[in-house]
């Protein structure tokens, strides 16, 4: 989620001058970080209002408490912890499928040899439709297991960031990644089949 | 001693937990020679990669109306 102002100012630079109440530090904070958190917030929530609504709401949480920001880990970290967070508990009100559903649906058994794996997502245009069924796919996942995708597979996280943010262990994110790749390959295998 | 084979099941489960990240272990070796060989096997591996690929390029952008809500909600919106 890094990445350097236009005048090449050092993040933890702004970080102190934020904590010493520097506004126009925390607005280059923000900026410095907008889209990452917008993006990542709509890849979760696919839906603008909703992402903007995280981001927000997560932007806040970082004005508030950045006095209390200990630099332990990256603030980068530190806000993808918060929107994965704002993300679960918008699922959960929301009342989304619950992920016991999904362990039951997901078996892997056989899945291998009882497909052709003839459609793949490059066969097909990248065009609104696409992005549709990628959406209709991804929404099917449970939102933990969208998180751990989208942090480790997506933004590139690594498995030791990913277990931090999701307060989870090791094991528990490998699992999730494995699974929620099987199921988006699964069902992106299906859905184009049937568009074709 | 006949050395067991690895299956087709046994490389999509590796392909999934891994996507052959680990690419200088003894199993990812074998793997990789099965993949070579599997045409199947070889177009489930670039399948999960490309599905990984097509997530990772759906990407959308601040503009500046939603850029400008962001500063007024926080009150930075006169911090230049």
């Amino acid at each position: 989620m890094t990445k350097e102002t236009s005048n090449n100012i050092d993040e933890n630079e702004l970080i102190e001058r934020s904590k010493q109440g520097d506004r126009k530090a925390l607005a280059e904070l923000v900026k410095l970080h907008e889209q990452t958190v917008y993006n990542f917030a709509f890849k979760i929530c696919r839906n603008r209002e909703k992402a903007e609504h995280v981001m927000q709401e997560t932007f806040l949480s970082m004005v508030k408490s950045i006095s209390q920001f200990s630099g332990k880990s990256k603030l980068s970290t530190w806000l993808y912890t918060v929107v994965s967070n704002h993300c679960l508990m918008l699922a959960r009100t929301e009342k989304r499928r619950e992920s016991t559903e999904f362990e039951e649906e997901t078996s892997y058994s056989g899945a291998i040899s009882s497909s052709d794996w003839k459609y793949t997502p490059s066969d097909v245009a990248e065009n609104n439709e696409l992005k549709e069924t990628l959406d209709k796919v991804i929404e099917r996942l449970p939102e933990d297991y969208k998180i751990v995708f989208m942090l480790r597979d997506v933004e590139g996280l690594s498995t030791k960031e990913t277990a931090e943010i999701m307060n989870l262990s090791i094991p528990a994110v490998k699992s999730r990644l494995h699974r929620a790749r099987a199921f988006l390959r699964n069902e992106l295998n299906n859905e184009l089949k049937d568009e074709n | 001693m006949k050395i067991k084979q690895i299956t087709c099941r046994e490389v999509a489960d590796y392909i999934c937990k891994t996507l052959a990240e680990d690419i200088d272990s003894p199993q990812c070796v074998e793997i990789k020679e099965h993949l070579e060989h599997c045409d199947n096997c070889s177009k489930y591996f670039k399948s999960v990669q490309d599905t990984i690929v097509f997530y990772k390029k759906y990407n959308v952008e601040v503009d500046d109306e939603c850029h400008t809500r962001l500063m007024k909600y926080l009150n930075l919106e006169d911090e230049k």
